[in-house]
């Protein structure tokens, strides 16, 4: 018989099997599909919930920045600003928190199945995507009631999702190995996402911040995606250079191959931790 | 030389044991009490962090099992059976020691892994399947079949949650002796439903062991075994105490209790 599958002590340093990875990918797919069909069944409106949350949430944002604290936006209507920003922190925010809770949230499979953990976090990230995509609609439809064009920019959107997929990735895996070994992660988490926010320009634009200080806000890589997303969506100034997107998907592949380590070696110890 | 299916040697297998409220991972006080202790953590054998208690589930366990083979684990509660199952079927892994698995594994050691109760029955026979390994084909040829054993045609497009316990445990047991498995890993699943759907169980049960796959079989009622396999192997206290023919051995553990 072929190669056997050898199962020996764990090592410190282990990266997921890939090519297993990819000959589960019959589970991954029912995994995405269980996951949209619990949504829609259970609510009377379904996919509407997807678009009413943010809806009211921009709502209330437009009125108090928009009107009442009247942040400048460089001329763009509030509305498309806020949208063309949060449909990236939404994509970030959803993968980051589902692959958090990926091992602890399934721990009942997981101490009764063998299968590579890792499709875990992949299914959650590509019902995230699945959602970006209709939060896309609906932000095409504010562009165009604007009088935005859809332009040759938006060649650049597919690799700019992938991007902000890969490190969003990176950010929940970490997380989620973290989560492990720190129950407090738990508590952690939901305060570190909501600072995240506020420091990353969605409600604002980066200009109003001084000069000096905005080397601090482009640390957090999603400064630079939001730039960029708004680059393409509303033609503003700031244009990513090759470079600068060069450096991002560094950072952001860097981030998801460290996640992926650190994810291994926690799965590896879940069953027994437990 | 037949070909071998699994080989299991010298395997050790050490948990920690938890006191009551003792959180199972580090708590955030902890580390800030301690806060570069984690660096100072070593090696599998070596005292980590706090002096820890172990116990050792499973003691330089070895033995090979050849293809077509059915083994029958027997023991007291806390011999190690379940540890070694969960070692075969790589949801753990030892901590001294190593095994080589040459065949596709099943484990079962709980039906209806993975069912989401909000879904039909349909979905989670492709849900509850490909979590066993099974390939989309593999579930598509066969879900007639499934349907058909499981004796719930009528409510197959039905959320899980407004099924019987029997219904839930007729399905999902249906999907699991639907498998084609190389090696097939049991934890007593085999007891289910009523009289009529149990002795129709068993003999699907009997016809997945004659069909040729390696069978490795853990459980507590000893007849089971005997019936099943022709092979035994008896833990005691995380340690193999006797090895051989199933008839032989169980005898042997009948006697002892």
């Amino acid at each position: 018989m072929n190669n056997p599958i050898t199962v020996t002590p764990i090592n410190h340093i282990e990266f997921p099997d890939l090519q297993e990875v990819w000959r589960s990918k019959g589970l991954l797919f029912y995994l995405v599909l269980r996951d949209l069909k619990v949504r829609f069944q259970q609510t009377a409106i379904g996919v509407l919930w997807i678009v009413l949350q943010p809806l009211i949430q921009l709502l209330i944002f437009y009125v108090i920045f928009g009107i009442l604290v009247k942040i400048p936006t460089e001329g763009i209507p509030y509305p498309v600003f806020y949208m063309s920003g949060f449909i990236v922190w939404q994509l970030f925010f959803q993968i980051v928190n589902s692959s958090t809770y990926s091992l602890l949230g399934n721990i009942g499979i997981i101490t009764k199945i063998y299968f590579p953990r890792l499709i875990l976090p992949l299914s959650t990230t590509i019902g995230a995507l699945i959602d970006f995509v209709i939060m896309f609609i609906l932000l095409l439809v504010f562009l165009l009631a604007n009088h935005y064009p859809i332009t040759n920019r938006y060649l650049l959107l597919p690799v700019l999702v992938l991007l902000v997929m890969v490190y969003s990735l990176g950010v929940g895996l970490l997380f989620g190995a973290l989560m492990v070994v720190f129950r407090d992660t738990k508590n952690l988490l939901g305060f570190i996402l909501q600072v995240w926010m506020f420091v990353s320009p969605i409600i604002y634009p980066i200009s109003i911040v001084p000069e000096e200080y905005r080397i601090v806000f482009y640390i957090n890589p999603l400064t630079g995606f939001i730039d960029a997303f708004r680059w393409v969506f509303l033609g503003t100034q700031y244009l990513p250079s090759v470079r600068d997107l060069g450096v991002s998907s560094i950072v952001a592949i860097a981030l998801l191959l460290a996640g992926m380590y650190a994810f291994r070696s926690m799965e590896n110890r879940i069953a027994d931790v437990m | 030389m037949s070909r071998l299916a699994v080989k299991v040697e010298n395997v050790w297998k050490e948990y920690q044991i938890r006191h009551p409220f003792e959180s199972p991972s580090t708590s955030l006080k902890e580390v800030l009490n301690k806060p570069f202790n984690w660096l100072i953590k070593n090696n599998n054998d070596g005292r980590s962090r706090r002096e820890k208690e172990v116990f050792w589930a499973l003691q330089d366990v070895s033995f090979e099992i050849e293809h077509g083979e059915s083994v029958g684990i027997i023991g007291r509660n806390g011999a190690g059976k379940s540890t070694l199952l969960k070692l075969i079927s790589r949801i753990t892994r030892p901590s001294r020691g190593k095994l080589a698995i040459y065949e596709r594994v099943n484990s079962l050691l709980e039906i209806g892994t993975g069912f989401n109760t909000e879904l039909s029955g349909r979905d989670n026979v492709y849900l509850n399947g490909s979590f066993l390994g099974m390939s989309n084909q593999e579930i598509k040829s066969k879900f007639d079949e499934i349907v058909a054993f499981s004796e719930i045609e009528q409510f197959i497009d039905t959320p899980v949650k407004y099924y019987s316990s029997g219904m839930f445990v007729r399905l999902a047991f249906s999907i699991a002796v639907h498998l084609t498995p190389e090696l097939l890993l049991l934890d007593e699943v085999l007891a289910v439903g009523d009289a009529g759907f149990q002795k129709k169980s068993q003999e699907k049960m009997k016809e997945l062991i004659l069909s040729g796959a390696t069978i490795v079989f853990v459980s507590h009622n000893a007849t089971a075994v005997k019936e099943i396999c022709k092979r035994a192997i008896w833990l005691d206290h995380g340690a193999i105490h006797m090895d051989g023919q199933a008839a032989l051995v169980v005898d042997k553990y009948s006697k002892s209790m």
